[in-house]
């Protein structure tokens, strides 16, 4: 536990107004260098600490402290690490997943949002927050007419802020690209990693799909839409480096195996991949276990470990070591290797989640894409 | 001697702010209109109302970047011998790169070892004269590589070449000084060197801000110590005009350099002797005249024990 709860507790005469002061006068939840101590306020017949770490209980209990209604929950946590949570309430047999009341610091996604905790050493990179001295890109969007689904699909696309018509670009397909945009601060990123020369200027498409379940499953079609309609029509309307190593995918979790499989599907035409906790489930022997929504992923990556090719010539993959991902993105590396790819993976203390990819873009975007600040100086 | 001598006035980055009228009259360069050199911004060369409403003064763009382009496709055979000549260029710099790079590591390593410090020291000596004889090695391998293509086709019977070198000569001429801006440094040099810009502006008043300050004195380094995936060591790129003759110049230390490693930066110091490391933030300046230092505000040099050390006119 926290020393300076434990000092409070230790107080004879433990009032409302010493439990006020001294939520008034600490950060929530306690972090120390080695573990942290949740706290939580308030009556209750349980409360429960929900986090997303692989090989630890989901819901762990918190302990009742028998003094002006205060809870409290310790677990370890190495240093640098960063994990999201919630807390479950229970009252009159009634249980409810809140975010932390105590921790204003919240990660949004898709689903809402959860609770920050940043562990001892972690700090948000200053590249994530906008910087007003990064000059910024603008948004446009383009109409796809898409043979391989038939429709017309829109697509964001991120136009560096030095956009002109005459100096040719690099090209990143982003998977989700709303959710990396308003989760990941990708567009804030960008802006800031141009500015500083760590990444040339580079046109990013940013696709969305209606169903991404099922087209970023290992799917022919949408491997199909990013080659034969989507790259065409950027082609036609931006002016656009041609060659494989200009080009590059990006997603993360199925987004991951999508950029994988529309590689894989069109080898040669992607030189460059950014994987972030792709969901490269496998089996090598009977059925998998991870449900049926896994199944045409499971059907693809059993087919690309027996045949991997060559999909790229440079990948960046990172993974969070509290995912169970970690486990197939690591039994990936060596296959990727074995073909000459020039590949790295990133092991972070982290989880299956946006913060943490947001945290990652530099360095993958970076190594596959090396900015011009070795030679610009402006 | 030094009244009469021509002014160079070396700054840091323009940004976030430009600071180049403050400095042109802190430093009391009067100049009633400026040609502009932007090659470094490459396809954006002619964006220059930048400088324009910077100075307040009226500015002409040479055009050094365009001029290569529609040289190179009016005699192809000079644009393709460039380009064969630029990618021997970067083999060069990869070789010399990668023997550098053992060099620096054995450097340092001996400044951590745990031995008597004469010993120490005399080890260091050693090491950093190896590091500068591969410095001068390398400038002297890139000055073949430049000998070996350049006579063959910047001469007056290259018609096209002739043309546009006259041109810049009569546009400088018709301009009281020339502004050279920042930008991609291998391209500006490449530009300034292929228009013979070095002889062009030996007698003129010349105002360079960060990679057009680096490309004003004897010779280029490349550095930069926060680079995403690991630091690397300075590199020399290659001559430059040699305007300036006794100062490397090294812009924007504040996020290009970790100012609190005094033995790194003592090592790249001595290295570069008897060169000094003259460094420009935002806001800094310094002015000289001819080879003389003549003022400066708040520029700095790198001492051999890692300092940063005001530099003052004499």
């Amino acid at each position: 536990m926290n020393p300076d709860l434990r000092k409070l507790l230790r107080k004879r005469a433990l009032d409302d107004a010493a439990v006020d002061a001294f939520l008034a006068a600490h950060r929530f939840p306690l972090v120390d260098e080695e573990s942290v101590t949740f706290v939580y306020r308030g009556e209750a017949d349980a409360i429960y600490l929900h986090i997303w770490i692989s090989g630890l209980d989901t819901a762990q209990p918190f302990q009742a402290l028998g003094k002006a209604g205060l809870w409290a929950a310790t677990i370890d946590l190495p240093k640098g690490s960063r994990i999201e949570y919630k807390l479950e309430v229970e009252r009159n047999g009634q249980r409810e997943l809140i975010v932390d009341p105590l921790n204003p610091v919240l990660a949004h996604d898709p689903f809402g949002a959860n609770s920050v905790c940043q562990g001892w050493g972690y700090e948000r990179p200053d590249w994530t927050l906008e910087n007003k001295e990064s000059r910024r890109g603008r948004l446009e969007t383009l109409p796809v007419r898409s043979r391989a689904f038939g429709e017309i699909r829109a697509v964001d696309v991120y136009l560096p802020a030095n956009y002109r018509d005459n100096r040719p670009l690099h090209l990143l397909m982003v998977h989700d690209g709303g959710e990396y945009r308003h989760f990941a601060a990708l567009q804030t990123v960008l802006d800031n990693l141009v500015h500083r020369l760590e990444i040339p200027p580079m046109l990013v498409a940013m696709t969305q799909s209606p169903d991404r379940l099922n087209e970023y499953a290992g799917n022919d079609r949408h491997a199909d839409f990013l080659a034969g309609d989507l790259l065409p029509a950027l082609q036609a309307r931006y002016p656009l480096l041609d060659a494989p190593e200009h080009r590059g995918l990006m997603g993360a979790s199925f987004g991951g195996v999508a950029s994988l499989h529309a590689a894989w599907r069109h080898p040669g035409l992607w030189g460059r991949l950014l994987l972030q906790s792709g969901s490269f489930a496998f089996s090598d022997i009977g059925r998998h276990r991870r449900g049926p929504v896994f199944d045409p992923v499971v059907k693809f990556m059993n087919a690309f470990r027996e045949a991997p090719g060559r999909p790229a010539e440079r990948m960046y993959l990172s993974c969070g070591i509290y995912e169970s991902l970690i486990y197939e993105n690591r039994s990936l590396l060596p296959r990727l290797q074995d073909q000459g790819i020039d590949v790295t993976l990133e092991e972070v203390r982290d989880a299956h989640n946006w913060e943490n990819w947001r945290d990652r873009l530099r360095n993958g975007l970076s190594w596959l894409f090396p900015g011009p600040q070795w030679i610009v100086y402006e | 001697m030094t009244a009469d001598a021509p002014r160079r006035l070396l700054l840091g980055p323009q940004r976030p702010a430009p600071y180049l009228r403050e400095a042109l009259e802190a430093a009391e360069i009067e100049a009633r209109s400026f040609a502009v050199i932007s090659a470094g911004w490459q396809e954006a060369e002619s964006d220059i109302d930048i400088i324009r409403d910077a100075v307040g003064r009226p500015v002409a763009d040479l055009e050094l970047y365009r001029r290569a382009e529609t040289l190179f496709a009016e005699v192809p055979k000079m644009g393709e011998a460039y380009r064969e000549r630029q990618a021997r260029l970067k083999e060069q710099q990869r070789l010399y790169r990668s023997r550098l790079k053992q060099l620096a590591i054995a450097a340092r390593n001996v400044t951590r070892e745990n031995a008597h410090p004469a010993l120490v020291d005399a080890e260091l000596r050693h090491a950093i004269t190896q590091l500068r004889a591969l410095d001068r090695h390398h400038l002297r391998a890139t000055e073949r590589l430049h000998a070996a293509v350049g006579p063959e086709w910047q001469h007056a019977r290259n018609r096209p070449w002739r043309r546009h070198h006259d041109e810049i000569a009569a546009r400088i001429e018709a301009h009281d000084a020339v502004i050279v801006t920042g930008g991609n440094l291998p391209v500006l040099l490449n530009r300034l060197r292929l228009f013979g810009l070095a002889d062009l502006l030996a007698d003129r008043t010349v105002i360079g801000w960060s990679a057009g300050a680096m490309a004003l004195a004897h010779h280029v380094v490349l550095y930069h110590d926060h680079m995403p995936h690991g630091r690397r060591e300075p590199e020399v790129l290659g001559a430059g005009c040699g305007l300036i003759q006794r100062f490397v110049v090294l812009p924007d230390p504040v996020h290009r350099l970790r100012r609190n490693r005094p033995g790194r930066l003592g090592l790249l110091a001595r290295r570069m002797s008897p060169q000094r490391c003259l460094t420009l933030d935002h806001g800094e300046y310094a002015c000289f005249a001819g080879e003389q230092l003549v003022a400066a505000h708040k520029a700095r040099h790198i001492d051999r024990k890692g300092r940063h050390v005001r530099l003052r006119p004499s």
